[in-house]
């Protein structure tokens, strides 16, 4: 077996997490740019339990995962005690795009980002597997304006009769309601709350529901959608961490997306459904007559990117554009619009 | 006659033509000198109903009846509140019952007429109707930015005329003393009459057609929306026309085995009745038994076909 530290070659630090160290390579056998993320070890007395659960959960998921919209596993390595996964190299992320004030989202670029995600989200579901922490930090963009599920640290199969599961997943913003209150059987609808959640935000341009504590959480859910009653969520009471709330009239969303049209408001009032078995799954909200309606989804090259990674790209048409600007005096003084 | 006159110290525009009356809020006139004199110190009280008024709240008089004054002053007030537009309303009627409400308040407010409750009905109604007031006000907002885009054409429009203008009387003043100078220099050197080269210099005159002042290139049609609107606002991408999206279910993998019942067969063949069903607690956390019916008939169903 050749030497795998060999095959990549580091070119660039990209970040550090919780568990990992992230290098931007180069394949050498393939030449092609990839993501390679190094577990850290930790302590001698985490070492002993052998490698990290989550890597251990990405290694053992992705290499059995194949879909456009799902990162891919390209290789594994160990080196000594460490050990490293080779992911496709990706040139950033939805949290990033929504944050960037430059970038102008239109409903077309929007309606792109759901389609790729639920696309990819649809796989795994099929395949019976949760991803558990969907965020827009997670949603990956290459430069092609594909769009690629990542980080699936906290993913697990499901469809178990018996097996109990955590309900400390999802990053809080985005956690379901059953979540928040405790259920240890849950199925795909902590992921679709996600991604209503993930769809608001891509809409407002700011984090829907920042909710600061678990409970914050909660009444930012019910002050928004009302809160539940026994008619209209049964078997709520019986949940773990169920508590009662304060009555809460529930919010007509179109006023608070007033720019939204009503099939996205159809499409966000069953994603973000208070009721767990009322919530879609990714197949029934891909039908729904949003994504078929006009305007149509961007195409990958015409999806934003932010300035710093498409002027590697993009440098030259736009001095062509200047230039010809001033030759023809196209640059009429612009007016300031305050 | 002008007898416009300063209550405080009946000072008129007879005796001093550069007389100005100034009102306040409760619809009392001062003359300018008053006011300096009374609002030194920024604030204090109207001389003829004590009512509390503020200095840089005093306006030049309009009108002649301090009344129709007052009565702007609370309209206007008012009517930032009671911003509706006649869309908000169902029926010409309610339409009409509002206006007439606006009315009856703005006439108690002038005259005095139950002011504190008047002034209680506002408030109700802004709380009431919190969020359609901040609505039609970015709305009128917009309306104004539009007018004022439109006063700014105009003017740029105002400025360009009178560009040209200055630039065909100098152009004819130019030509006016190259003409001149032709003339002489063709009295200087020509053979010919002088009298007659002047009639023919006279003729080529008044036959040279009058020169039209080029028509400014026209920025909007007549309805005043401009031909170019988005470049005076931030560009906006062009919305590119792709294929529509098409549901296409994902291809499933070859199970090397038969396929397992859809959902709707688990539910109606009574492949239900194996497996133990969803408490109301675990239905509540989104699981239902369907699911590991599923998944189980997947895993048994799957690879039957393989042959080593």
């Amino acid at each position: 077996m050749e030497e795998p530290i060999l095959r990549y070659e580091k070119i660039d630090f990209l970040g550090e997490g919780q568990f990992a160290t992230v290098y931007k390579a180069r394949d050498v056998k393939t030449d092609k740019i990839v993501a390679v993320k190094k577990i850290k070890i930790g302590s001698r007395l985490e070492a002993q339990d052998g490698i990290n659960r989550t890597a251990l959960r990405e290694i053992k998921l992705l290499q059995e995962l194949q879909h456009i919209n799902l990162i891919g596993l390209l290789d594994v390595f160990g080196q000594k005690s460490n050990v490293s996964l080779v992911f496709d190299f990706m040139d950033t992320d939805l949290e990033i795009i929504v944050k960037d004030n430059s970038i102008v989202l239109t409903p077309a670029n929007v309606k792109a980002y759901m389609i790729m995600t639920l696309r990819g989200l649809e796989y795994l579901h099929q395949n019976w597997i949760l991803h558990r922490d969907l965020k827009p930090n997670n949603l990956l963009i290459n430069r092609e304006g594909i769009l690629k599920i990542g980080d699936f640290g906290l993913a697990k199969a499901f469809g178990s009769p018996t097996r109990i599961n955590t309900h400390q997943v999802v990053t809080r913003w985005y956690r379901s309601p059953e979540l928040l209150f405790g259920a240890r059987q849950y199925g795909t609808g902590v992921d679709m709350w996600a991604i209503g959640c993930i769809l608001a935000e891509l809409l407002l341009r700011v984090p829907f529901l920042p909710g600061e504590s678990d409970l914050d959480q909660l009444s930012r859910i019910f002050q928004v959608f009302g809160t539940p009653s026994e008619e209209t969520w049964p078997g709520m009471k019986g949940l773990t961490d169920y508590v009662q709330f304060k009555q809460f009239p529930p919010q007509q969303l179109r006023h608070i997306f007033s720019a939204a049209g009503d099939d996205l408001i159809q499409l966000m009032e069953s994603l973000l459904a208070l009721y767990p078995p009322n919530r879609c799954d990714c197949t029934q909200a891909l039908q729904m007559t949003y994504f078929s309606n006009k305007p149509a989804p961007s195409v990958g090259s015409k999806l934003p990117m932010p300035s710093s990674i498409c002027k590697v790209e993009t440098e030259k048409p736009s001095l062509k554009r200047k230039l010809l600007e001033n030759i023809d005096g196209g640059s009429l003084a612009k007016r300031l619009q305050f | 006659m002008d007898d416009q006159a300063c209550p405080r110290c009946k000072t008129t525009k007879y005796r001093n033509p550069s007389l100005k009356l100034m009102v306040n809020v409760c619809g009392h006139a001062l003359c300018e000198s008053c006011v300096d004199l009374l609002f030194l110190k920024g604030s204090g009280s109207c001389p003829d109903c004590n009512v509390p008024l503020r200095r840089n709240n005093f306006r030049v008089q309009l009108f002649e009846d301090a009344m129709v004054e007052k009565e702007i002053d609370i309209r206007k007030r008012v009517l930032k509140d009671y911003n509706k537009k006649e869309e908000d309303f169902a029926t010409l009627r309610e339409y009409n019952d509002y206006l007439e409400e606006i009315e009856t308040i703005v006439y108690n407010l002038t005259n005095n007429i139950d002011v504190v409750g008047t002034n209680k009905r506002i408030e109700q109604y802004k709380r009431d109707n919190k969020e359609i007031i901040s609505k039609n006000k970015a709305k009128i907002g917009r309306e104004e930015v539009e007018l004022e885009e439109i006063l700014e054409i105009e003017k740029q429009m105002e400025d360009l005329r009178r560009a040209e203008i200055i630039r065909m009387e100098q152009e004819a003043k130019k030509q006016k003393i190259r003409e001149k100078e032709a003339l002489i220099d063709e009295l200087m050197f020509a053979e010919g009459d002088a009298k007659e080269i002047l009639n023919t210099f006279a003729q080529s005159k008044a036959n040279k057609p009058e020169v039209l002042p080029p028509v400014p290139k026209v920025t909007q049609f007549s309805t005043g929306i401009k031909f170019n609107r988005g470049s005076t606002q931030p560009t906006i991408p062009l919305i590119e026309e792709g294929p529509l999206y098409k549901y296409e279910p994902p291809i499933q993998p070859d199970r090397c085995g038969p396929d397992p019942p859809s959902i709707e067969n688990i539910i109606s063949g009574g492949y239900l009745k194996h497996v133990r069903a969803e408490n109301e607690t675990e239905k509540a956390g989104g699981y239902k038994s369907t699911l590991p019916c599923l998944r189980a008939l997947q895993d048994a169903l799957a690879g039957l076909y393989h042959a080593s």
